[in-house]
């Protein structure tokens, strides 16, 4: 059977190869590189070598960060102690929290898409203004979040809910819909009243597909909290990327790019296991 | 209108009469509906709708695609309302779907995200508990006997326990609309509003789900309104059945072109039971203008 065929149907272990060829492609051809401009120029820093990558994961790791005062007893501490004082797990737990922080954000704006697509006097009056408002570029008005709010917290968090909370209420709001008025009618029936019928029949039955829009919206929430972070913060696993930028820090860069793009997938798989776990009813389109 | 019954063609004389009351259980009052189209006319669905429902009459209402029958349905739901008159429900003006009119829809009858067993004590849990008050130890109190009851109404739908932990879609159609029977029956309704509920399924189950419902309605004597646009269901399943045609063109709004008493068919003996059924069946359909056949087996 031809390759472009429709139809094709390739066995497990080409679905294996298939799938990590191109991440395999991509560290060879990375290694390749690094070692043909390591002959050339021995001091390049722009594509790190394996060993140079190592010490920087290494650095990052276990040395706390440069501007920190040193600890005496640094060395006596346990590599558990030096790796919590070190900068990657401090850099992690910083953003984290603000990435915690914007995710509980967005339960405010189910809760209002929910309501905006149940009751309609709440529609009218704001879904017109979050329209608009969907369609303001978050970065654009970066510099006057700054301005207003200063450059603590403040800006960052308003930074990520002017950029997905939107969506986030427009999408809730069209699963809020796209709820078969039967299912309405037949809770009134029931005996519901009207929040019953919002929360025990509307929002358990979109739950699942707003945790997906949730999980599809992880990256643009990222996107504005490391905006933020690498505009006006003192730490943070963006500032961190930003700051090594300055000093050509590739060695540290690639394992902070690396791991944030690690975390990111383990939080998505998490939601999609839990989601399924939680809803063993729901069937994905 | 043709007001009549097979007593008046002189064929039976058994017919279950519904329970004498002073009152009708639900009553339409000079009804009209009209939606307003995009651009700008107005088409008239039910026109001049005058009709009272008493207690424990099982009321079959068909008619052509679009004539309406939903819509008359969804007045006494509540889910809709007259552009011109007013629908009463036990003396009350029916302004919004409540629990005294249960509802069992051809589709979506069932919650997908709750078990059989949720689905059906979902109605007296929510009732009786507010989003606050289920978390008191009161409620997982009351949540066992409510189980034990959503599990007698199961037994009773033909269904077993083991379906009771099952969600809606590992259901077939039929075990779906038992379930949403039931899940109407558990709050004792004063009518059970039935929407083409048998419609989407194949004809041995809906010839069970028929039996059933029947059955049911003997047992406990709730007031059903059944809309169906298959003719032989309507006759054999309804003590009455209520024809809604457009008397003249396609803008017109529904009337009811014919209401009729049904007798106890299965009171008959064989071949009085074909002779008037045969004779219902040409009224009814003189009345539709159209065969006993579902128009998408006409197709």
């Amino acid at each position: 059977m031809s390759l472009l065929s429709i139809s094709a149907r390739p066995n497990r272990v080409t679905c294996w190869v298939l799938s990590w060829f191109l991440f395999a492609a991509g560290i060879c051809l990375y290694f390749y590189t690094a070692q043909k401009r390591h002959k050339e120029n021995p001091d390049d820093r722009v594509v790190p070598t394996i060993a140079q990558i190592g010490a920087g994961i290494y650095q990052a790791a276990m040395n706390p960060d440069a501007d920190e005062e040193p600890t005496a007893d640094a060395a006596a501490q346990s590599a558990v102690e030096r790796f919590r004082n070190g900068m990657l797990w401090k850099d992690t737990v910083a953003s984290s929290r603000r990435f915690l922080f914007g995710l509980a954000l967005l339960l405010p704006a189910v809760l209002l898409g929910l309501h905006m697509g149940l009751f309609p006097y709440f529609g009218v009056f704001f879904l017109r203004f979050i329209l608009f408002f969907d369609k303001i570029i978050a970065l654009s008005v970066l510099p006057i979040l700054f301005i207003a709010f200063g450059i603590d917290e403040l800006s960052k968090v308003m930074l990520i809910v002017i950029g997905v909370t939107p969506t986030i209420i427009l999408d809730t709001f069209n699963l809020t819909k796209g709820v078969p008025p039967e299912q309405l009618v037949k809770g009134f029936t029931l005996g519901a009243r009207d929040f019953d019928v919002a929360y025990r029949v509307v929002l358990k039955q979109i739950w699942p597909r707003v945790l997906n829009s949730i999980r599809l919206n992880l990256k643009p929430l990222m996107l504005f909290l490391f905006a933020g972070e690498m505009i006006a913060s003192t730490d943070g696993l963006a500032y961190r990327i930003a700051l090594m930028r300055r000093h050509m820090g590739m060695n540290i860069i690639i394992p902070y790019v690396l791991w944030v793009a690690l975390l990111l997938f383990l939080v998505d798989l998490t939601m999609k296991l839990l989601n399924k776990r939680l809803h063993p009813w729901f069937r994905e389109a | 209108m043709v007001p009549g019954s097979l007593t008046d063609a002189g064929i039976a004389q058994t017919r279950i009469e519904p329970e004498p009351a002073t009152d009708p259980l639900i009553r339409l009052e000079n009804i009209h509906v009209s939606y307003a189209l995009a651009d700008g006319a107005c088409k008239k669905v039910l026109d001049s709708i005058n009709l009272d429902i008493r207690r424990g009459e099982f009321v079959s209402v068909v008619g052509r695609t679009g004539c309406g029958k939903s819509t008359l349905l969804r007045l006494i739901l509540g889910a809709e309302r007259p552009t011109v008159g007013r629908v009463l429900a036990c003396g009350r003006e029916v302004v919004r779907p409540d629990r005294d009119r249960g509802y069992v829809p051809q589709k979506y009858s069932l919650f997908p995200d709750k078990t059989v067993i949720h689905n059906i004590t979902f109605g007296p849990e929510v009732e009786e508990f507010s989003l606050l008050t289920r978390f008191t130890p009161r409620f997982y109190g009351r949540r066992r006997e409510f189980r034990s009851e959503a599990l007698r109404q199961l037994r009773r739908m033909g269904l077993h326990e083991s379906d009771a932990r099952k969600y809606p879609d590992q259901l077939s159609g039929g075990m779906q609309q038992r379930v949403a029977i039931a899940q109407a029956l558990v709050m004792k309704p004063k009518i059970l509003l039935m929407d083409e509920a048998f419609s989407a399924l194949d004809p041995g189950t809906r010839a069970g789900m028929q039996k059933l419902i029947r059955q049911v309605w003997r047992e406990t004597k709730t007031t059903v309104l059944f809309v169906t646009h298959n003719i032989a269901e309507a006759i054999h399943l309804g003590t009455r059945v209520i024809v809604l045609a457009k008397d003249g063109g396609e803008t017109d709004g529904s009337k009811i072109e014919l209401d009729l008493q049904v007798p106890d068919l299965d009171a008959l003996a064989p071949n009085q039971l074909e002779e008037a059924f045969a004779q219902i069946t040409a009224r009814v359909e003189a009345a539709t203008g159209h065969s006993g056949l579902d128009e998408e087996e006409e197709g």
